[in-house]
């Protein structure tokens, strides 16, 4: 689980400082920074990966506008089985030569150091903390990302691993595509993937059985996925509905769905991964989940999400401005983020009782919230 | 259930509603039948919400049974005071919005668990526990607790253990009520 993220100088971002639980609501007024935590986090995740170099990840305009100091900060603390991590990155922004680099890269595990890579040295560590090779390494990457599992390093593969399946996403069903040439493991920010994302899930014949089996539930006359060739490559995912009396099928390509009923398909394709894989860690960062879906459908959905994070088999961070998901979550999960023009963005947790009598989403609405 | 079929469940707090969830959708019911009407007003209000919406939902229950297949639940810590005065007060809220008292063949069940829910899921997970002391630190809620009500709602019409706390005995009347 995500415990806490730590950012300095980062767009709006200022000495912030966040605390997570299992399931957390992020809530405030446009602008108020929620979107930027989630673009920081999938930028640290996409560092990790090893897939950019620091300058296509941090650009220079991504420091924040009032400040002239050159270094940006960040710190993630994950408690998982093993004991408390804690990953820290500085990158370092050189406006005259347009360059950035790592000033260092640091992960600890219960206060004891397992990686140091500082001013372009690398210090590894065992797993019992005891020293481990030191070599010149590049500036431009991340050090995490080029180490590979051994038997001394599980802790660090471990964590390594964990952070590099955080899922952040936007779930923008039109650039769903339908085709996919290959498998992908992980679904992409606007899951425009899904179809490749489905095609390395669907190796677990169980796990779809089960999300059919829902699935038909929630889309009305839903039966089944079915893979069609397309050339060598290509996979063509479709979906057959049947009529009411079950003696007409037929078969509707992704792109053929509407926007909700792929929205739909999408939230109830990560709640059956997670339950799918207990034993991986989940951490979902998911940006306005509600989008697109009808009213009756957030409720049931948000409830077994629900489950699954109390269950421990899923962390979920959500932003939302639907009174649905507000009303349900914000009480016992909300954060309430606040941002003036030129200041830092602040956070504040929604636990106290309000006099007034009124939902919380009603509260926001009319801007009472905090007075 | 229809798909016609839904249970309105209004209660306190999520550890309630995931109780209620879990019970109901293994004696049957599916989970896209059950709604959740849950205190969204913050810490410490959620007694107040059950008891203010109460007469609202009953009126809406009374609006619909005739032609939708539906049930109400409403569940509210007990906290220090009895099952029977929690009972009586909703009752009162009734008659206070000129409402007539809950019928006996109405699908309405009031859920009062005392101490509160945590009594009932630390009994479930074997631990002795009285009504008095409360239970909402215990370890034993960081459990997989959620099998032990789908053992419960297995057993549903048969006698509880002698040692279940009084509230859950209360409890089954009540569930057979509704379901």
């Amino acid at each position: 689980m995500l415990k806490r993220m730590y950012v300095d100088n980062y767009k709006c971002l200022v000495n912030f400082d966040i605390s997570l639980d299992r399931i957390n609501l992020f809530l405030g007024e446009n602008g108020s920074g929620k979107s930027t935590v989630f673009e920081v986090l999938q930028r640290i995740v996409k560092f990790v990966r090893g897939v950019s170099r620091v300058e296509e990840i941090f650009e220079s305009d991504s420091r924040t506008r009032w400040h002239t100091q050159p270094l940006q900060s960040f710190e993630l603390d994950f408690a998982l089985t093993e004991g408390l991590f804690r990953y820290e990155l500085s990158i370092e922004h050189k406006p005259e030569e347009l360059k950035r680099r790592v000033r260092h890269e640091r992960l600890w595990l219960n206060n004891g150091p397992l990686l140091r890579f500082e001013l372009g040295e690398v210090h590894l560590y065992r797993d019992d903390h005891s020293e481990g090779p030191v070599y010149p390494f590049d500036w431009s990457q991340s050090a995490l990302a080029s180490i590979f599992p051994r038997h001394d390093n599980r802790h660090l593969s471990r964590f390594k691993e964990t952070l590099s399946r955080v899922v952040v996403l936007q779930i923008l069903p039109p650039l769903m595509v339908a085709e996919s040439a290959r498998e992908d493991p992980r679904p992409s920010w606007n899951l425009e993937n899904y179809t490749a994302w489905y095609r390395y899930l669907s190796h677990d014949q169980g796990m779809v059985v089960r999300l059919q089996e829902t699935l038909s539930s929630v889309l009305p006359g839903f039966k089944s996925f079915r893979f069609e060739q397309v050339g060598e490559q290509h996979r063509l995912l479709k979906l057959y509905f049947a009529n009411e009396e079950g003696n007409s099928v037929a078969g509707y390509s992704l792109g053929e769905l509407s926007d909700g009923q792929r929205a739909l398909l999408a939230l109830y394709t990560l709640l059956f991964d997670a339950e799918a894989n207990p034993d991986r860690d989940h951490i979902l960062c998911l940006d306005e989940p509600d989008n697109f879906i009808a009213l009756p459908e957030i409720q049931p959905w948000l409830v077994r999400l629900h489950d699954l994070c109390q269950q421990g088999l899923t962390q979920a961070i959500l932003i939302s401005h639907h009174p649905e998901l507000i009303n349900y979550l914000a009480a016992e999960s909300g954060i309430w983020f606040e941002h003036e023009p030129n200041r830092p963005v602040r956070v504040k947790p929604i636990n106290e009782g309000n006099l007034a009598g009124l939902p919380i989403a009603e509260l926001i609405a009319r801007g009472w919230l905090h007075g | 259930m229809d798909r016609y079929s839904q249970i309105i469940v209004l209660c306190e707090d999520s550890q309630q509603a995931r109780f209620a969830y879990h019970f109901l959708i293994h004696c049957g019911v599916h989970a896209r039948r059950i709604r959740f009407n849950k205190s969204p007003l913050g810490k410490g209000a959620g007694e107040q919400f059950v008891r203010d919406h109460y007469p609202e939902q009953v009126r809406l229950y009374r609006s619909k049974c005739h032609h939708l297949n539906i049930g109400l639940v409403v569940i509210l810590d007990a906290d220090a005071r009895s099952v029977e005065a929690h009972q009586n007060e909703l009752e009162a809220a009734l008659t206070a919005a000129s409402l007539r008292r809950r019928g006996a063949d109405e699908r309405i069940g009031i859920f009062v668990p005392k101490r509160n829910i945590e009594t009932w899921i630390c009994y479930l997970e074997g631990m002795a526990v009285n009504e008095i002391d409360d239970y909402s630190n215990s370890a034993i809620l960081e459990r997989e607790w959620t099998r032990s009500v789908a053992r419960l709602a297995a057993t549903r019409g048969q006698p509880l253990p002698a040692e279940a706390p009084p509230s859950l005995h209360a409890a089954c009347a009540e569930l057979e009520r509704v379901l």
